[in-house]
């Protein structure tokens, strides 16, 4: 009984001290506006990238396609830690020995172009799914009208589908915000960072938690944010797509469209 | 053999699906002002076909033209021919993030670059003729069927095309809701547009087909006119298929 307590003692004093806690608080405090310059432009970057890459895996060009499918392996298999290394030190080290003095760039800048790469490919992914999952009849009765493909897109297929993917949306905002804190290891003096640089002057652990007790309150609203909006959407998708009709079957003979593959998409007529 | 009023030629026209070979040589004229009934068994390819019309499938041989302009030829702006031909679906495919007048108005304003208000007087009309004025403000999730479809056929006619494709627009309603529909295609019919309707109501096909057309294993089988082949047909399948629906 006695070592339990001294146990608990202990844990107190090195994670939980109160002294510290109320230095620390302030001082992490204080980053919010880096933490959410990295987040504003991350997210803008990565969603205007993501659109862009996955049009351009459902291009009927084959090069877009292989191209886009590239970036997203590459970038979904990357870790984003190492993502944070080559666009910082890797392309300094090329512009110190180049001269392209350019490619050295502030950390904050590097943090948030390594951000916007990586997650542009799981918005990618996302957009994708997205576009795929509005019926093709959709952009057959546009082209039917006579709007070119570009322009049944831009106002027939992508008002819905991007009203569709808002709640997977917002789960990477929420895994976007957590990862922000990547950016101490090229020391952008973010959340994480100072938490860490005050947990070397006191020599003592307890920054962390307060680092993790602020990541985890500005993360729960929006975690209920996103579970309100999916349960919103299938509440939405019983009643509100009576124009669908039967799928492929309504469009094709069954027989035919047995062979047909899966997977309604917009057809790249 | 064309004519000025030559609305649609098909020559020798072939269609497959990787190996299933769905059209197998169609030929078929179709004239201004006709109202062709295509009818036949399910997987017969007469909604193929419609589809090919105006593009919406590629073909792998023979010739579409559309009056006159040869649409399997890759120099064709097939943009421009397929605002000549309205197309109306089994399945509506109305644009549902857009209400009933927004669905008429969009393609006439974006493709015809014409003014807000000009489309919107245009789209409200047409509203008008299909008897949902007062749904011009509905979103298609609050329409029925029968309204949904009316108002597809709207937005079709809001490109004024020359001609106009039914894809079993009325399959896919409650047989309450199919007279409205129909109702809407006859007033066309009357004032002289120029119709291809792949259907399975004889009564609206006896009453305004001016042509029926039996297809059967991706072949046009018989052609006549609807009453007759209604009343005799000549062919064994084209019996035995009227003997089914009728």
């Amino acid at each position: 009984m006695e070592s339990l307590l001294n146990g608990f003692e202990a844990f107190q004093r090195y994670y939980l001290n109160w002294q510290i806690i109320q230095e620390t608080f302030p001082l992490l405090l204080r980053t919010l506006p880096i933490v959410g310059q990295l987040l504003v432009f991350s997210m803008f970057f990565s969603f205007v990238l993501g659109l862009v890459l996955s049009l351009m895996r459902l291009s009927r060009l084959r090069a877009f396609r292989w191209f886009a499918g590239a970036y997203v392996d590459f970038f979904r298999g990357l870790p984003l830690l190492l993502n944070f290394v080559f666009v910082y030190s890797g392309l300094a080290i090329v512009g110190a020995a180049s001269g392209l003095r350019f490619l050295i760039l502030p950390s904050i800048i590097a943090a948030v172009l390594s951000l916007s790469t990586t997650y542009a490919a799981y918005s990618a992914e996302v957009f994708r799914a997205g576009i795929e999952s509005i019926h093709r009849g959709q952009m057959e009765a546009a082209r039917s009208l006579g709007m070119t493909y570009a322009q049944s897109m831009r106002y027939v297929v992508l008002p819905q589908a991007i009203k569709i993917v808002i709640p997977p949306l917002t789960n990477e905002f929420i895994a976007l915000i957590k990862d922000t804190s990547l950016a101490s290891v090229i020391s952008v003096q973010e959340l994480l960072f100072t938490a860490k640089e005050k947990m070397g002057v006191v020599a003592n652990p307890t920054p962390l938690m307060v680092a993790a007790f602020v990541y985890v309150i500005f993360t729960i609203p929006l975690i209920r944010l996103a579970a309100r909006l999916e349960k919103k959407q299938e509440r939405g998708s019983k009643g509100g797509r009576p124009t669908g009709g039967d799928t492929t079957s309504a469009l094709i003979p069954a027989d035919i469209a047995a062979q047909l593959p899966k997977g309604g998409g917009p057809l790249p007529l | 053999m064309t004519t000025a009023s030559t609305m649609i030629e098909l020559q020798d026209v072939h269609k497959s699906y990787g190996h299933l070979e769905v059209l197998r040589g169609i030929d078929l004229q179709v004239t201004k002002s006709e109202v062709v009934v295509v009818i036949g068994p399910s997987g017969s390819g007469k909604s193929t076909m419609l589809r090919c019309l105006n593009a919406l499938e590629p073909i792998q041989r023979g010739t579409i033209l559309i009056e006159g302009i040869d649409i399997t030829d890759s120099k064709t702006n097939v943009n421009r021919v397929r605002e000549k031909i309205g197309m109306v679906f089994q399945s509506f495919n109305l644009f549902p993030h857009k209400t009933a007048l927004e669905n008429i108005m969009l393609a006439p304003h974006k493709v015809k670059k014409q003014p807000h208000g000009e489309v919107q007087k245009i789209a409200y009309d047409l509203l008008v003729k299909v008897g949902l004025s007062e749904k011009a403000d509905c979103y298609p999730d609050q329409l029925s069927g029968g309204q949904q479809q009316r108002v597809a056929i709207a937005r079709a006619l809001a490109m004024q095309p020359d001609m106009m494709l039914f894809d079993e627009v009325t399959s896919a309603l409650d047989p309450e809701l199919v007279a409205e529909v129909l109702n809407v295609m006859k007033d066309l019919a009357l004032g002289g547009m120029t119709m291809v309707v792949v259907t399975h109501e004889m009564g609206f096909a006896r009453e305004v087909g001016t042509r029926m057309i039996f297809m059967d294993e991706g072949v046009i089988v018989e052609e006549s006119h609807p009453r007759e082949m209604i009343a005799n047909p000549r062919e064994e399948r084209t019996k035995k298929f009227l003997g089914m629906v009728l």
